[in-house]
């Protein structure tokens, strides 16, 4: 790339060439993630009425898979999880978002973001070494009963964390609270500074700020992150296996299970329950509170 | 009301309780990294320090295959991931259908990695099945085993995984760019490549750098999609799983989770660390910029 091709004319013929290769490589991403991401997802639903057989599927007809769901304890594994997932988005909002509003509200603008940063940090390390880490810490003699003990605040370890729906949701809450801080974060830009002011001028008392004000405003952004942590607490099979007992089984534990058996049918209309229930979500957050409106930050 | 000054042991404990909660989130793994370092393991009443674990590391052969595997499916990835995600970002800038590119771009980060795996298995031992029909009905076998699962299909889960966050990484650099920049440099002459390479790529460097970053470690670290596409090999962290899962938590498996944990903290404490001191310095030569005008 010398100064010497700026002035150098093209031939018309080349010109036009390199504006449609241009062209086709603008849309690669696009393509890339319709062939390999929109369509696998989408044909999970014709892959789950296939019928089974012994080692793979053939082409065909069949509810087996969804009947193979409904009618069993899976549902009831799936309809737990789905409660668990819904207590951990609860507490991560509570214990993360008065941090977002926090950091937008009291530290100066150009320091905000390196505060937000901060909660980069664990989750850059491996989501299986976190989630791995918290049976040292939870177990019978480990680190949380140690130091409880030595403090004589319990007579004898608390045994009831983990291998229960406790250790699963204090494993959501330490793996997805950092994304309700980002979510938080970026919902927070829409509601400017000086409306905490024109709200302390007038004299309104610290819910009704927080009711009416913050929380309409920055709905679709928490909302996003509440979908996000719910979905994964749903779908993500290491939490369940490594945390919880026996009887906790999540959608994506469910689906891998269901893939190592060799019962593919099952595992993709498992991906597509899991996938019907986003779009609901999306769906129903959209219309009540115009998800578009997250994307302003970007713009 | 609402004053820092007048409440500024509030504020001091809002501050305390964000630290907290960052501790918090890391003290497990803070916890592990204190347990590799003693010769009795977990659970023990003395703490003898020692290094002992770490050098079973790096004598287990079938763990150094795995991370010479896992070092080259994060190389490739970051150098597959990041200039698509860089296209998808100047696409985003110049589209008219901003919102249908959006949400196809950030959609991986709602599917959760168990569900996107189990769809690409699924649909790759199809496409695998398709080629070889087509292969045998025109009598060539070149292109049967394409989609075999392998480096290419867990390439492909980990470049929808990491899209998101380049995508996102990039744009927001994007967005201090001014486009009649490249306007200008296009009115002047330049080709669209230049104008792109010469002056808007200089302004979004340490974007796409960190986005590089990003994914490394994001790959590095990433169990499910891989464990599920890449087919034969292993990788780290398919290794550590099921040393885990076979032998309980060995020594030597805490040693490598901290082994792991360490390289992706230094990485993104050295980002962070260049990123405030730089952002640092940028303010300062603004402010230094902008001095003689404030002062007359």
């Amino acid at each position: 790339m010398g100064g010497s091709d700026i002035t150098a004319p093209i031939p018309a013929a080349r010109l036009r060439l390199q504006r449609r290769l241009s062209r086709a490589l603008f849309l690669l991403p696009i393509i890339f993630m319709l062939v390999f991401f929109a369509l696998p997802l989408a044909l999970t639903v014709v892959w789950s009425v296939f019928e089974r057989t012994m080692f793979w599927m053939k082409p065909g007809f069949t509810l087996f898979a969804y009947e193979n769901f409904f009618f069993s304890a899976r549902l009831e594994n799936f309809l737990s999880s789905m409660m668990h997932s819904s207590v951990s988005v609860v507490v991560s909002f509570v214990l993360g978002f008065p941090i977002a509003v926090f950091v937008r509200r009291r530290i100066p603008q150009v320091a905000q973001h390196r505060v937000i940063l901060l909660f980069i940090l664990p989750f850059m390390v491996s989501e299986i070494i976190r989630i791995f880490a918290l049976r040292p810490v939870l177990q019978r003699t480990g680190l949380v009963n140690t130091v409880l003990l030595e403090l004589g605040v319990i007579s004898e370890p608390i045994t009831a964390i983990l291998y229960t729906p406790m250790g699963v949701i204090i494993g959501e809450v330490m793996s997805f609270l950092p994304f309700i801080v980002f979510a938080g974060f970026l919902a927070m830009e829409a509601v400017p500074k000086y409306i905490f002011e024109i709200c302390d001028d007038l004299g309104a008392p610290r819910h009704r700020v927080f009711l009416d004000v913050i929380l309409p405003l920055a709905a679709p952004g928490i909302f996003a992150g509440g979908v996000f942590i719910f979905v994964n607490g749903l779908g993500v099979a290491l939490l369940p296996n490594i945390l919880g007992g026996p009887g906790a089984v999540n959608a994506g534990l469910i689906a891998t299970q269901a893939i190592s058996a060799l019962d593919f049918p099952l595992a993709m209309a498992v991906s597509a329950i899991m996938m019907a229930t986003l779009l609901g979500l999306l769906y129903l957050g959209h219309r009540l509170f115009d998800l578009t409106r997250i994307l302003s930050p970007i713009n | 009301m609402g004053d820092d000054y007048t409440r500024l042991w509030t504020y001091r404990l809002k501050w305390l309780y964000t630290l907290l909660v960052v501790f918090t989130l890391m003290l497990p793994v803070f916890y592990v990294i204190y347990i590799s370092f003693n010769q009795n393991g977990f659970g023990a009443r003395d703490y003898v320090f020692t290094l002992e674990w770490y050098g079973d590391i790096f004598s287990d052969l079938l763990l150094m295959n795995a991370l010479g595997n896992t070092m080259l499916l994060a190389a490739i990835t970051m150098l597959a991931a990041v200039p698509l995600g860089l296209i998808a970002a100047s696409f985003y800038k110049a589209t008219e259908a901003k919102l249908l590119t959006v949400t196809l771009l950030l959609s991986p980060l709602f599917v959760p990695a168990d569900i996107l795996g189990s769809a690409l298995l699924v649909f790759f031992k199809n496409l695998n099945i398709a080629c070889a029909t087509v292969g045998e009905w025109l009598g060539i076998s070149w292109f049967d085993t394409w989609f075999e699962l392998g480096y290419f299909s867990a390439l492909v889960g980990l470049i929808i995984y990491t899209i998101p966050y380049i995508f996102v990484v990039i744009l927001i650099t994007m967005g201090r760019y001014k486009e009649q920049q490249s306007e200008a440099a296009r009115s002047c002459g330049a080709t669209a490549w230049q104008a792109f390479y010469q002056v808007e790529f200089p302004q979004i460097r340490a974007g796409v750098f960190s986005a590089c970053a990003f994914t490394l470690i994001l790959t590095f670290n990433e169990y499910t999609r891989t464990s599920l596409l890449k087919g034969g090999y292993d990788t780290i962290t398919s290794v550590l799983i099921s040393q885990m899962l076979n032998e309980g938590m060995s020594e030597q498996s805490y040693a490598m989770s901290s082994l792991i944990s360490f390289i992706a903290i230094a990485v993104i404490g050295s980002i962070i660390l260049y990123t405030l001191v730089h952002t640092d310095r940028l303010d300062r030569e603004a402010r230094a910029k902008a001095q003689p005008l404030m002062s007359t």
